[in-house]
């Protein structure tokens, strides 16, 4: 087991979610625009802790995201670039 | 009557005669069984994130209907078998549909085509956007391959 405690960020930023703030902002699996922010180059989505965003926002941008890797808006994987 | 949307690929190297035939018969299928086109709005071709069928690029048509749930059914059955249509969702927008409220429904969605854009599908973050976030994120500990292992490693 690990006896050295490696040094965790404790403060996750204090970021807003963004979609809670400007409530004009629509989360739609087809606006693949905004869906990049959420999605790093690898494809993979980012994580709340990161991108700020509150629990509710972050589960319809996780299903809009995945959607739109259905419809190919968005890439499941950057392997499919090569 | 619910209120759906049919998001849908079509072969892009088909020709035009035969793109408005897809449309014509799409929407038949509609008005036959019970239902009513809100909108058809053919959005373009885009070039896809992942190659489908060995095509890279893709004719997306968007499409509002209302009617039954059966009517989905029905629709995803004739969209599967035709062989120009690559692939589809469907999303179910309202349960209870109100022909007034559409009116209102139709200024705010997102029925504007999007303009042939060349560059590659997940493109690179930085945007001309009003959003700050993206530089914030890089470095805040995205890294994806070596860290993320590492630290899966560590928890154990």
């Amino acid at each position: 087991m690990m006896t050295v405690r490696r040094k965790r960020r404790t403060f996750a930023r204090r970021k807003i979610c963004r979609f809670c703030v400007d409530s004009d902002l629509r989360i739609d699996y087809k606006d693949s625009k905004t869906l990049r922010y959420f999605v790093t180059e690898r494809g993979k989505i980012v994580p709340r802790r990161i991108s700020g965003n509150c629990a509710k926002h972050q589960r319809v941008l996780t299903l809009a995201i995945k959607r739109a890797r259905q419809i190919a808006l968005l890439p499941y994987t950057a392997i499919h670039m090569l | 009557m619910r209120k759906y949307e049919t998001f849908f690929i079509i072969d892009p190297d088909l020709p035009d005669e035969t793109n408005a035939v897809v449309d014509t018969k799409i929407q038949s299928i509609i008005t036959s069984n019970g239902g009513e086109v809100l909108t058809y709005v053919p959005w373009g071709k885009k070039k896809l994130a992942y190659a489908i069928r060995k095509r890279t690029r893709g004719l997306y048509v968007l499409m509002e209907y209302s009617g039954g749930s059966k009517l989905v059914a029905e629709l995803e059955r004739n969209l599967r078998i035709d062989e120009r249509v690559l692939k589809f969702i469907t999303v179910m927008l309202e349960e209870r549909f109100d022909p007034e409220k559409e009116k209102e429904r139709k200024a705010q969605a997102l029925l504007v085509p999007f303009v042939e854009e060349e560059e590659s599908a997940v493109a690179p973050l930085g945007g001309e956007d009003e959003e700050e976030m993206p530089e914030d994120f890089e470095v805040e500990g995205m890294k994806d391959e070596e860290d993320e292992e590492d630290e899966e490693d560590e928890e154990k």
